[in-house]
């Protein structure tokens, strides 16, 4: 599996999928903690892929993606946005009615 | 490894993003020193705050604004920004 089909796979298996730096018990970085307190408050189960165990999709992600940063956020394979995003999406409620409110796949394993 | 001064840096972010959009607001700062000693820092590439107003963005979803600064920002993205946060949006939604 080259690393495009990789992180389509990984997209495939997690409707809700947060690529970050650390896990999300330790964020290694702000923005990722961020992202997670975010996705925690609103209280939906995601995945995770901590980028730094994974240089190959690291690197490859920025460019399947066309986003130079990390945290990225997918729900449904398609990318929400980086930390600026996810957090001014919770505080609008738009995050909750996305991830809660609407119907997201239910989470496989 | 060229490491440019904070100065210096905030003054290419400017000039980039005022070539690109010709922006009728544009605050940039730099926040790099709250993250001295953070892994994130260790490269030497600064985090910057940046809210920019230009009418381009108007009809644009948040994804696509946030491309349009990484966009006109992807030489310094490689050797002298390390992150970036972005707050983007037409004159209409000021």
């Amino acid at each position: 599996m080259n690393v495009n089909e990789k992180i389509k796979d990984q997209l495939e298996k997690n409707p809700v999928l947060l690529y970050m730096k650390g896990t999300p018990d330790f964020p290694q970085c702000g923005f990722s903690g961020q992202t997670v307190a975010a996705l925690k408050s609103v209280g939906r189960p995601f995945a995770y892929v901590n980028i730094f165990e994974d240089p190959e999709i690291r690197e490859g992600l920025k460019v399947y993606s066309n986003w130079p940063t990390f945290p990225q956020l997918y729900v449904n394979g398609e990318l929400i946005g980086g930390a600026d995003i996810v957090v001014e999406m919770f505080h609008s409620g738009e995050l909750k009615s996305l991830l809660v409110d609407d119907e997201v796949a239910a989470e496989s394993d | 490894m060229r490491v440019a001064l904070s100065e210096e840096r905030l003054n290419l972010i400017r000039q980039a993003l005022e070539t690109r959009f010709a922006p009728t607001e544009l605050v940039i700062k730099d926040q790099s020193q709250l993250h001295i000693g953070h892994d994130g820092a260790k490269d030497g590439k600064g985090h910057f705050d940046v809210t920019i107003v230009a009418a381009e963005f108007r009809g644009q979803n948040r994804i696509a604004r946030h491309r349009m600064v990484y966009d006109a920002l992807a030489e310094l993205l490689q050797s002298d920004i390390h992150a970036l946060r972005i707050k983007a949006f037409p004159p209409s939604e000021r």
